[in-house]
């Protein structure tokens, strides 16, 4: 546990070292300030903010344009960076396992990520500030199946960390995988049988929109986002450990 | 403490290391020698636990690298070639960080990393940041983290590369200290004068392949009869005549060196009574004729040429 522990403050204060986080964080909270003050010169939100959940933490472009491509540009200096410098060679010859190094890795990241929407929790709580009155249930579930996709897509971006040393393969492999999870289910809505079936069963922004952002905190979307996350942890760590065990 | 059985690695087809046997005992440094591309880093990633061997055994301790990985990880210290930590990390917080990832609780960590930091003169430097720092200085940081856990064992890949001249006699003092407190080393090197006066014993790697171990004065004597010939007329005028009768018994020049002394290969040692006395015959006064004692530069272009021919 303790090994586990080290490598967790190690990463989660490398985070708050590194000043091209807090460029993305910037990025980030600036396009979702504008997003926000759009949407509030909207009659239709004007006359019921509970329609603001949904567009901030769910089916809003903001959403599904930024968020597959930022995780994956905050996990790629978890692997990738630690291969580029050389770091990965010292770190994995000490005494702990891979598996913990992994889940201390992508656990670090994962809270870190909550400051990104912590961000956009704020604007509700500023909202409520000037007197608006929220469903603060539809708004704390939309945070939460919005932090739920963001560590799917960072596991993603963790095994695409774990590739190489090369960053802008790490960055773009993660997103590029990141919008495969998102739009070929989508592509596929429609399709007859099985495939339609399993597309709808996999299509994120539905969880997002009809589950969380609608206040409802669904055990099979939460499974799901579970269980292809620690599918992406596997694979980062069997791409870890094949190195050492495959002579 | 430190054993290596048969180990083979490949790399696809090309065979990066085949067969090569040693094993290093507590208070014993062995130096690992050999040209770029001998083998040298792969046999010490193996035995750190960051690659596995295609065949053989390797262990630290008595726990296998391969079976028992985190315990002979947990045995062992390990500095390698190109040591790097990551840049923003200050050098107190950066071994505080890797006592903690070996196991040590958090009190124990800062003192036992504090501790490390003053034994090897990085006191002054505990707030500087890792990127900051010289190669000397950074050297020192990746041997204190590779003792923070005071491992029985210690594996130093190129520890000498990138350091000055008196940062290497410092450094040197470090490993017979830490060799007289027990530990077993295992160090690789080409910087062969440099390691002359440090190791117990040295393995010579060639192509993957031991070419010779033992202590110094072993190897010496192994190839006292193919170390060149060192003769000095007491007149130099004489050169001329004793390249001929050199060469007449079998013998060829290497070179002459600015003293007048020539120097003859090894040639067939039975004729070395021969050319003295066909040297006396003519006249020739000769002031040295004796074997050159090979250092280990010598012992290693020896045993290289040898391999080659």
């Amino acid at each position: 546990m303790r090994p586990f522990l080290a490598q967790f403050k190690r990463e989660l204060r490398g985070f708050f070292l590194s000043p091209y986080v807090f460029v993305l964080l910037g990025f980030w909270y600036l396009l979702n300030g504008f997003f926000f003050a759009y949407l509030l010169r909207s009659p239709a939100i004007q006359n019921d903010l509970t329609l603001l959940p949904p567009y901030l933490f769910g089916n809003g472009l903001l959403v599904w344009l930024l968020l597959p491509a930022f995780p994956p540009l905050l996990a790629l200096r978890l692997l990738a960076e630690e291969q580029r410098l050389g770091t990965l060679e010292t770190l994995l010859t000490a005494p702990v396992r891979d598996a913990a190094v992994v889940l201390a890795k992508y656990l670090a990241a994962c809270v870190f990520f909550l400051l990104f929407w912590a961000g956009v929790l704020a604007l509700f709580v500023l909202l409520a500030a000037h007197g608006a009155i929220l469903d603060w249930g539809r708004v704390l579930c939309g945070f939460a199946g919005a932090a739920l996709v963001s560590f799917l897509f960072l596991a993603t971006g963790l095994w695409a960390s774990s590739w190489s040393g090369n960053l802008v393969l790490a960055a773009g492999g993660g997103a590029a995988l990141n919008y495969l999870l998102l739009f070929v289910p989508a592509l596929l809505l429609e399709a007859p049988g099985t495939l339609g079936a399993l597309a709808r069963g996999a299509h994120l922004p539905d969880f997002l929109d009809r589950a969380f952002a609608a206040g409802l905190l669904d055990s099979y979307a939460i499974a799901f986002h579970l269980v292809l996350a620690g599918l992406f942890l596997f694979l980062t760590w069997l791409r870890l450990a094949a190195r050492r065990m495959l002579a | 403490m430190i054993r290596a059985e048969q180990l083979v690695k490949r790399f696809g087809a090309v065979p990066a290391l085949d067969g090569v046997s040693f094993a290093v005992a507590p208070g014993e440094i062995l130096g690992f020698l050999g040209p770029n591309g001998a083998g040298k880093s792969t046999a010490l990633r193996i035995l750190s636990g960051w690659l596995p061997p295609t065949r053989g055994r390797a262990a630290i301790a008595g726990h296998d690298l391969v079976t028992a990985s985190l315990r002979a990880r947990a045995s062992v210290g390990y500095l390698p070639e190109n040591f790097a930590a990551p840049t923003e990390m200050r050098v107190g917080e950066y071994l505080r960080y890797r006592a903690e990832l070996k196991g040590m609780p958090p009190p124990a960590a800062r003192a036992r990393a504090a501790a490390a930091a003053q034994e090897f003169g990085l006191g002054e430097r505990w707030r500087q940041p890792f990127g900051t720092l010289s190669k000397g200085f950074r050297q020192r940081v990746g041997l204190a983290d590779a003792l923070l856990a005071d491992p029985p064992a210690l594996l130093l890949d190129e520890p000498f590369s990138g350091l000055d001249p008196i940062q290497r006699q410092e450094f040197k003092q470090i490993l017979r200290d830490l060799a007289r407190r027990g530990k077993a080393i295992l160090f690789s090197s080409h910087v062969l004068p440099e390691v002359q006066d440090l190791v117990s014993r040295v393995l010579i790697l060639h192509q993957g392949r031991a070419a010779a171990a033992g202590t110094l004065a072993e190897l010496q004597q192994r190839l006292r009869a193919s170390a060149p010939l060192r003769v000095l007329p007491a007149a130099p005028a004489d050169a001329e005549a004793l390249r001929a009768l050199a060469s007449a018994h079998g013998f060829a020049l290497l070179r002459e060196d600015p003293d007048g002394a020539v120097l003859l290969n090894a040639g067939p040692v039975a004729n070395r009574p021969a050319l003295l006395r066909a040297l006396a015959a003519r006249g020739v006064e000769i002031l040295e004729f004796h074997t050159l004692q090979p250092d280990l530069e010598q012992i290693f272009l020896l045993l290289l040429q040898g391999r080659a021919a």
